[in-house]
């Protein structure tokens, strides 16, 4: 069935609490010593997916293999993996060394060369000197490094990491993660990692998913994804701030125009009648004009830009601009104050009105 | 300041008849009956007679090995009970059923206990003690340790099976080292149950041999004159040790090991 560069295959997979499907029929694979990110908002079934890949979950339907073996099954303890969890699940009453080489004394390693190994994780991870600590006596990222140690020392088939950075403070998050990526890297092992964070996973996954009530609205790379949102949902949850999504009428065939609700955009390429326009914020164009179509609402500096909210027609759209773009006009507009908005033709993206699927 | 004199007067409340218990335990067998609270002269005579007028060292010894097997029954059956009722998707109806029984009034068990007690060959005999008193401690052991269990984070379980423990090696390497503050107040409360046990006791072990300490201070009341001296005297006896033993093990009630598992 699977091929021999398919670390993790996902057939099928099916789901159910109180017939409410939680995972609809996900067919996935994970290329081998790839990590893989699942995203999407809260109740959309990535939790759930990952712990059937663990086998802490049973599916209602489908398959799981492993390497090639199937493992829908098997108990956790059989079938090779590796966890992180959110709320690190140390084991408090032993110490640090112990706890990073439980999972080899529970597979039959001696202690000695347990002991060494676990040595050796903890040096890769950078928490040597706290091996004869308690877990109760770390930070929370020491607490986190430590479960990460114990996921690495046994190279695992898998590893399996379950928002492991969601109770972390926001510096400590960008830290670990490029170290999780890199580590992981190393490793070669393949990866299944699950995340609400939209830009934690766009900068460690080599294949992004991303999942809308149980099922998969899009399978690609970061970058695909950003560039060629398959539909109204991916557009709207890759990317921050969200891209601006406006429903709305295209006339006169190529290179068209756009009219919803008041506004009215260069649309090119489409001849469809009931659509979507997508433009991210740093594809909007805003310039200062007494007899502007829009009017300034809301303006915040986010470092080296300027983010503006607009309201234009019926719209509240949202517009970044270059602090020095906004530098060269004399003056920064202030809330009320009249802008003209367009977007740049050549950077919008179509979507059908009706399926929200995207338009060639 | 106030809430502290709340605390002194309370403890002075419940103190109050343990006090009064050690004046009159303390009083020669003439000022028994007159109505002070403090002795007039302090004998310790009591304490020496009622060695004479009870067997009270079996009578000690019979409530400390049937208390402390029972302890241990309760909490070795309780465990396993309580790690399932926790965890399982069905605990819940189950730690239920387990606690409604314990809400009979155990008088109802006494005639069907006694014969099958008659019939195993364990009337009159401590062995018989501890295990209707370790049985009957199970509802309340579960309870506690479920409470115990619950507070340890899901997620140690499951690192636990991913790690590679199967549930009897993750509770036995696992959630037993996280439980031990449950587990002691769990043995101490099936404990205090069974040393206090009067009902089973009466009616299960009446030889000499097998008397407890709470049947044996019942005999006092069927004596031509009560001897009420040296009853108080054979109650602080019994009672001491206990008071000691629920001082020493009290930092076990109080605070948990699975602080710092997880965030």
């Amino acid at each position: 069935m699977s091929s021999p560069t398919s670390a993790v295959e996902i057939t099928g997979l099916t789901k159910t609490y109180d017939d409410h499907a939680v995972v609809d029929d996900l067919t996935l694979t994970l290329p081998d010593g790839s990590l893989t990110v699942l995203v999407g908002p809260s109740g959309c079934g990535k939790s759930t997916t990952l712990r059937i890949v663990a086998g802490l979950e049973t599916a209602d339907g489908g398959t799981v293999s492993i390497g090639g073996r199937d493992v829908t099954a098997e108990s956790p303890r059989t079938r090779d993996v590796a966890m992180v969890f959110q709320n690190y699940a140390l084991y408090p009453h032993l110490s640090v060394a112990a706890n990073i080489a439980f999972p080899l004394r529970n597979n039959g390693v001696a202690k000695d060369e347990a002991t060494r190994r676990a040595r050796e994780a903890a040096d890769r991870v950078g928490i040597t000197a706290l091996l004869d600590r308690k877990p109760r006596q770390l930070s929370g990222g020491q607490q986190q490094r430590v479960a990460i140690a114990r996921a690495l020392v046994r190279t695992p088939k898998v590893f399996l990491f379950d928002e492991p950075l969601s109770n972390l403070d926001a510096k400590l998050r960008v830290e670990l993660r490029s170290e999780i990526r890199r580590l992981q890297q190393d490793s070669g092992i393949t990866a299944l990692y699950v995340t609400h964070d939209q830009e934690e996973a766009m900068t460690i996954a080599d294949q992004l998913v991303v999942l809308d009530a149980g099922t998969i609205a899009q399978v690609g790379t970061p970058e695909e994804l950003y560039r060629r949102p398959a539909n109204t949902f991916v557009a709207g949850f890759i990317g921050s701030p969200s891209m601006n999504l406006l429903d709305g009428t295209v006339r006169d065939g190529r290179d068209g125009t756009f009219e919803g609700d008041g506004v009215r955009f260069a649309a090119p390429g489409v001849d469809a009648a009931a659509v979507t326009l997508g433009v991210r914020p740093e594809d909007m164009l805003v310039a200062p004009s007494e007899h502007g179509n829009g009017t300034v609402e809301i303006v915040e500096l986010l470092g080296p830009r300027y983010v503006f909210i607009v309201t234009a027609g019926a719209h509240r759209l949202t517009a970044v601009v270059e602090a020095a773009t906004v530098a060269g006009w004399g003056r920064v507009p202030a809330p009320g104050d009249a802008v003209t908005v367009d977007v740049r033709p050549d950077r919008v993206h179509l979507f059908d009105g009706t399926s929200r699927r995207r338009l060639p | 300041m106030k809430a502290r004199i709340v605390l002194v007067g309370a403890v002075a409340v419940a103190l109050l008849p343990i006090a009064y218990l050690l004046s009159l335990a303390l009083r020669p067998a003439g000022e028994v009956l007159n109505s002070s609270l403090l002795p007039d002269t302090v004998s310790f005579e009591n304490f020496v007679k009622v060695f004479d007028t009870i067997d009270l060292g079996t009578m000690l010894t019979n409530s400390w090995v049937s208390a402390v097997g029972a302890a241990v029954l309760a909490v070795v059956i309780a465990t396993p009970a309580a790690y399932f009722t926790a965890r399982h998707v069905r605990g819940d109806r189950l730690l239920t059923v387990l606690l409604a029984s314990y809400c009979a009034p155990p008088i109802v068990a006494i005639i069907p206990l006694f014969f099958l007690l008659r019939y195993a060959g364990l009337t009159n005999n401590v062995a018989g003690l501890i295990l209707v008193n370790g049985i009957a401690g199970v509802p309340v052991a579960a309870w506690l340790l479920d409470g115990f269990v619950r507070r340890i984070p899901v997620e140690i379980d499951e690192a636990a099976a991913i790690d590679g423990l199967s549930v009897v090696a993750t509770l036995r390497k696992v959630v037993i080292p996280l439980l031990w503050p449950g587990i002691v107040a769990a043995l101490l409360v099936t404990f205090f149950l069974s040393y206090n046990d009067f009902l089973f006791a009466v009616y299960l072990a009446v030889t000499k041999e097998s008397q407890t300490l709470t049947v044996g201070l019942s005999l006092f009341q069927g004596d031509r004159n009560v001897q009420f001296g040296q009853q108080a005297a054979a109650g602080l006896l019994g009672v001491a040790p206990v008071y000691v033993l629920a001082l020493a093990a009290q930092r076990y009630l109080v605070g948990g090991l699975t602080t710092g598992a997880t965030k």
